[in-house]
């Protein structure tokens, strides 16, 4: 069961996915971002920072190793605007 | 899923890109002549990618201070100042290294990267932050994770996304580190330290500056990106090496807090690993006192960068934005930089082959360091080469 606000989240990152993703496959909450997706530590790091620009947060690093799904990423992002 | 499964991936691009009897990252030197000069492949080269800044790898007055303290005092330390002891060059080259800083305290490490390893984890633990520009060595991001602190990225060299970061960090500033470089390792920039000293002060955040490319190199009296910017005082902590501008190995951490002396007795990297050989210090001694001597050196480093920059700049390759001692071209394809690469040194000239991710925004680069020991013709002559490399058959994009 996802919340507004998740649904909110999800729509602004499928847009940066698709922009960044070396892999153009369709974007859903069990999609990969490296297995699927096809990131690289670089190309994840400049994500990252329209990702942290789009919702005016800061992704510490610490959470990509907790980072495999787009609903890691998703419940990620909505942790972080919740505790800021 | 075997152990050495994972290695496959680097054996299938060794064999797709690197050509039969040459690893650019494996270069064998056969014959040293001096400085800038080595035998590859039993040819006589130009070393142009050593960052041998100020050419002191060969200063006769290192040598003979190297020689003296192996004769003396024997070829190693064998084993960790902890347990072993400390040798008087280790407690005299701290003092020195104090000195030349201004700075109360100062810890030797065996080498630049486990002084990264060894100062950033036991200074940040897992209530801190640290606050790290994207650009930032290995050594520093290994460190940021073995702290076990927040790891907080900006853009590189980009003042207004720390300040941003600084900003939503709140009062947790008093326990944030922003860790930066003097000169950065792949391109050559600068840190636009006195803006980052401003927004350290302003937040009231702590700051440490990697001087590794910039000691030597930066600053009235050679002590780096700090005092060029007029910011010692706002440092916290510097770290550099002893494997650049003072031509050894080894590594250092100095600053104006007390509690510094305290993180050699719990820092894994320095207590855990053997000390600097006698002769390694003995080489550091000397050549901090050469860099403080002969100003003239960094004055002839600075022509010798401004020459070869301005040369490649004319021909219309790609450089990072400023002159200085480390020059690097950018190539637009893997290929492209190995092939350039390979032409270079069947020419008689070495220089730094980078792929991503060691060099920033997945470029490949061509990446040159000067030395004030590069005579003008050497340097001609590495001009020549890439200008006909832009003229031939072979042509890189700029």
């Amino acid at each position: 069961m996802t919340t507004p606000q998740y649904d909110a989240i999800f729509q602004k990152v499928e847009v940066l996915l698709k922009e960044y993703a070396p892999q153009p496959v369709p974007i859903q909450e069990d999609t990969e971002l490296i297995n699927d997706l096809g990131f690289d530590s670089l190309r994840v790091m400049e994500m990252l920072e329209e990702v942290e620009d789009a919702f005016d947060i800061t992704y510490p690093l610490n959470d990509l190793s907790n980072l495999r799904t787009v609903k890691d990423f998703i419940s990620q992002i909505q942790h972080i605007i919740e505790k800021s | 899923m075997g152990l050495l499964d994972k290695l496959e991936a680097i054996a299938t691009t060794r064999k797709t890109l690197l050509p039969p009897g040459v690893d650019p990252f494996n270069v064998v030197l056969e014959e040293i002549h001096s400085s800038t000069e080595a035998t590859i492949n039993g040819q006589r080269v130009i070393l142009a990618g050593t960052n041998n800044y100020l050419g002191l790898t060969f200063d006769q007055e290192c040598i003979d201070a190297g020689k003296e303290a192996l004769s003396k005092e024997g070829t190693g330390t064998t084993g960790s100042r902890m347990a072993n002891g400390t040798f008087h060059g280790h407690r005299d080259l701290e003092k020195e290294l104090a000195l030349f800083y201004g700075c109360s305290n100062a810890i030797v490490f065996s080498t630049g990267f486990v002084t990264n390893l060894g100062v950033i984890s036991t200074l940040a633990g897992p209530d801190d932050v640290i606050v790290l520009d994207a650009d930032s060595h290995a050594s520093i991001y290994d460190a940021c994770r073995m702290s076990g602190a927040e790891m907080i990225r900006f853009r590189h060299n980009n003042t207004v996304d720390l300040e941003k970061k600084l900003k939503r960090l709140g009062s947790r500033t008093a326990k944030a580190l922003i860790i930066v470089e003097g000169i950065y390792s792949m391109l050559g920039d600068c840190a636009p330290l006195a803006e980052i000293a401003n927004l350290k002060r302003k937040y009231g955040a702590w700051l440490m500056v990697d001087e590794a490319h910039s000691m030597g190199v930066l600053g009235d009296h050679g002590r780096g990106m700090a005092e060029a910017a007029g910011v010692e005082q706002d440092v916290d902590f510097i770290v550099g090496t002893f494997s650049k501008s003072l031509g050894s190995i080894g590594g250092y951490c100095v600053s104006n807090h007390p509690e510094l002396d305290l993180v050699r007795y719990i820092t894994r990297s320095y207590v855990f690993t053997a000390s600097p050989s006698p002769s390694t210090i003995a080489t550091v001694r000397k050549a901090l006192q050469v860099i403080q001597n002969k100003p003239q050196l960094r004055s002839k480093l600075w022509e010798n960068a401004e020459l070869l920059y301005q040369g490649l700049k004319k021909f219309g390759f790609e450089l990072g934005p400023d002159p200085s001692p480390i020059v690097a071209i950018r190539v637009p394809t893997k290929e492209d930089t190995l092939f350039a690469w390979k032409s270079l040194l069947d020419q008689g000239i070495y220089v730094n082959l980078v792929f991503p991710p060691a060099a920033p925004a997945g470029m490949s680069l061509l990446r040159c360091s000067i030395s004030a020991a590069h005579t003008v013709e050497q340097i001609d002559y590495i001009l020549k080469v890439f200008s006909e490399m832009r003229q031939g058959p072979f042509q890189i994009n700029a």
